[in-house]
């Protein structure tokens, strides 16, 4: 038997001429520190985002045509990891993630043309209609619904738990044109001016007592048949796009940033001289498995992109450890804490601005939002081993 | 990329799960556990032989293959996977792997042909009591013998030996007059007794080995024949530790890497039977109770497999964080495993509890893998010294 030891692919290093014209750009323009002002945030944020459009920055994985850079997989990990390095702002809303590939790849030359660059460029926010109170992870039973007029659809019904959803210009949503039974099978793929008659949206107060998600209603809102991305009914199938590997780069960059986060916690610790108590540091240790592991994954996950093109079953089950990672980390910071872990931010004895507490209600949303902990190990379950779809739920 | 994901490596994994589907299959495994026996001669003559896996990790100039644990990772994996029943972890994660980082060249020259080709079987013995391998926890002595006091005695007991029973070559941690020192004694060798302890893991077996007064070689480790080391130092205690430590390091990756096979043979028995297993009229695989715990499985083993890769790609490459990965993919492991023996019998039900069905062959190998090299909670308190917690 032969073997011979393949070199291995690795991210260029750091004296790559790429990732050196992108820390140059990224020091002679940096946004500097975000305004104390919340209200001052989001002008900052969309200047930000201006300069890297007009200077061949923005999207790093989309066509050069709609304005982005067209990189090698491995040149958009250089770039991700420039960018978290930077500490600039990412993009506004969730059009980019989640509404883009979807229109790059189904939408037609024109709608291209017309809502790519402003999103990439940030002079429109876009924000996601998905999820209806009756209809979370049971998402084809959405009931809000579009009802053709001449070359208009009337919009109708109710969008939930939508971030950033009072900042957003367009809204990309899922509504019913088939009938109130059809499921998958009727459901379009609608882009819709958040600021056109009979759209209200109203910010949605959380757990947190935050303001991070909005509801939206629709009251006979008209929006042009021109406006819908692929066929009528065809909509479901459009949603389930994604860039390939993006997620990837997304691990890697959450991996990097819990490992910070983590570090902080042991030096928080360490200060409060509880790191000799042998119960503590196995908490510690546990999570120390944890991080490095994501980090791991996210290389495994990447290497075998690299390699093969081909993600893997690590991908697969990337979130779901994330999810409870950074659910545990924050819980375990509040105990450690003890009764100072409960101070809100304003409480004078408060540690390190109630942030830990804060994280701690937050990540009640990891396992709920983007498909619950539970309908994301049933996707597991029947995708990568293939076990049977459960006979008394709809079929997928 | 991570070791364990290239082609080649891809390649191995192919050669040795074929060979091991043909020549290890449950029955085997259960003739072989039945009867007693430490393996199947033909076997383990064709895995030594035809496939040169005894000397995967054997320097070539000692007859070997020269890689490293990445590779022995791999076949390590799908061996576990097996369940083989042979004493290839003994021989050549333990034995083989600590002779060579012994350094010492005439033991090396005497024992590691012997290792590569096939024809000598070898195993570590460090642990007693506890079985844990803390050197202040070694017991056993070594004493100069001979009028030029260039021979050496042990006398103590060793527990937990892998394959000690059975080994032709035993290498022994003991405590010398100068210092903790590595001994090598042959089968057969005057007061040397071993036996097969009664012991869970039905398919691999561990042993006491007793010395009284037995005449023993020393290993010269890491140091010139005067005792001293490259800087001239004499630190002969120093270098046994250093050996020791670099060789857990190895032993546990290696571990771990078995465990890996372990846990995700059990995940696809587990899937397998949940898919044709019929109860309520649908397959007992579409209820959402079943399906969580396989994917939680599939997350663990997942999981481990990036921890097993890392920690061989980084100590092939002798990478700073070698050790700690090393350490974590076994603490990692471990759990993964025993967690995965456990569901496994859990999703099999009834049939799973019986005598007949393999489930309880790989919850006896998963728990004893995880105590092997004492109690877990040592690995744990040794990741935390080494990520600096």
């Amino acid at each position: 038997m032969t073997l011979e030891r393949e070199a291995d692919v690795t991210v260029p290093e750091p004296d790559d001429a790429f990732r050196a014209r992108l820390r140059e750009f990224l020091t002679l323009h940096h946004p500097g520190r975000p305004p104390k002002d919340p209200r001052e945030r989001l002008p900052w944020t969309k200047g930000w985002l201006a300069t890297l459009f007009d200077h061949g920055y923005a999207g790093p994985s989309w066509p050069r045509e709609f304005g982005g850079m067209e990189l090698s997989f491995a040149h958009q990990m250089v770039y991700t990891e420039e960018m978290a390095r930077a500490r600039v702002p990412g993009p506004l809303g969730t059009g980019l993630n989640i509404a883009a590939p979807t229109i790059i790849k189904y939408g037609s030359q024109q709608q291209k043309e017309r809502w790519l660059a402003p999103m990439l460029r940030g002079d429109l926010v876009w924000v996601q209609g998905y999820s209806e109170p009756e209809a979370g992870s049971d998402l084809p039973s959405l009931r809000t619904t579009a009802r053709r007029e001449g070359d208009e659809y009337v919009v109708n019904g109710q969008k939930v738990w939508t971030s950033h959803g009072a900042d957003g210009d367009v809204i990309f949503a899922l509504v019913r044109t088939g009938t109130r039974e059809s499921r998958q099978k009727g459901i379009s793929y609608l882009i819709i001016d958040a600021h056109a008659p009979g759209v209200q949206v109203r910010p949605l107060r959380d757990l947190t007592g935050g303001h991070l998600f909005a509801e939206i209603f629709f009251d006979d809102v008209r929006v042009p048949v021109a406006d819908r991305v692929g066929d009528e009914n065809d909509g479901w199938r459009l949603a389930r796009t994604s860039l390939g590997h993006e997620r990837a780069a997304g691990a890697l960059l959450q991996a990097a940033n819990y490992r910070r986060v983590l570090t902080e916690l042991e030096e928080l610790a360490r200060e409060r001289g509880q790191l000799t108590d042998p119960l503590v540091r196995d908490r510690f240790v546990d999570l120390e498995i944890r991080v490095r592991i994501i980090r791991f994954n996210a290389e495994r996950t990447i290497g075998g992109i690299l390699a093969r093109g081909d993600a893997g079953a690590a991908s697969s089950v990337s979130r779901l450890l994330i999810t409870a990672f950074e659910q545990d980390i924050h819980e375990f910071a509040v105990d450690l804490l003890g009764p100072a872990g409960l101070l809100g931010k304003s409480a004078p004895q408060a540690v390190q601005r109630s942030r830990w507490l804060l994280g701690f209600l937050r990540t009640r949303a990891s396992t709920i939002g983007a498909g619950t902990t539970e309908i994301q190990l049933n996707t597991v379950a029947e995708q990568v081993l293939g076990l049977p779809h459960d006979p008394g739920m709809p079929p997928r | 990329m991570s070791a364990g994901d290239s082609t080649e490596l891809d390649e191995l994994r192919q050669v040795v799960r074929e060979f091991l589907r043909e020549r290890s299959a449950s029955s085997e495994v259960r003739r072989l556990m039945e009867a007693g026996e430490s393996r199947d001669d033909a076997v383990w003559s064709l895995l030594s032989g035809q496939l040169g896996l005894t000397g995967i990790a054997v320097p070539e100039r000692f007859g070997g293959a020269g890689y490293g644990p990445a590779e022995l990772g791999i076949v390590l994996e799908e061996m576990g996977a097996a369940l083989l029943v042979a004493p290839y972890f003994a021989t050549v994660a333990l034995a083989g792997q600590a002779l060579t980082a012994s350094g010492d060249e005439e033991a090396m020259a005497r024992w590691l042909p012997g290792i590569a080709d096939g024809s000598l079987t070898a195993t570590l013995a460090v642990g007693e009591e506890s079985g844990s391998w803390d050197l202040a926890e070694v017991a056993a002595t070594a004493v100069p013998t001979g009028a030029a006091g260039d021979g050496w005695s042990v006398t103590g007991t060793k527990l937990f030996v892998i394959d000690g029973h059975t080994a032709d070559l035993l290498l022994v941690v003991a405590q010398a007059p100068d210092g903790p020192g590595l001994f090598a004694v042959e089968r057969g060798a005057a007061g040397l007794a071993t036996a097969r302890l009664d012991a869970l893991d039905l398919t691999r077996a561990l042993a006491s080995v007793t010395l009284d007064g037995t005449p023993v070689v020393r290993l010269s480790v890491g140091r010139d024949s005067a005792g001293r080391d490259s800087a001239g130092r004499d630190s002969v205690g120093r270098d046994t530790a250093d050996w020791l430590s670099a060789v857990t390091d190895l032993a546990v990756a290696a571990l771990a890497a078995e465990q890996l096979g372990g846990a995700a043979r059990c995940l696809d028995m587990a899937v397998g039977y949940a898919k044709v297993r019929q109860q309520f009229g649908r397959p007992i695989g579409s209820f959402q109770a079943i399906k969580h715990k396989c994917a939680n499985l599939l997350l663990e083993v997942e999981c481990g497999r990036s921890a097993v890769y890392h920690a061989n790609e980084a100590l092939a490459d002798r990478q700073p964080d070698a050790a700690l990965a090393a350490v974590l993919a076994y603490a990692y492991c471990s759990q993964a495993f025993t967690h995965a023996a456990k569901e496994c019998i859990q999703i099999h039900g009834g049939i799973g509890y019986t005598w007949e069905h393999d489930a309880h062959l790989y919850l006896r190998r998963a728990k004893s893998s995880e105590l092997l090299f004492g109690p877990p909670a040592r690995q744990r308190t040794r990741l935390a010294e080494l990520a600096g917690i």
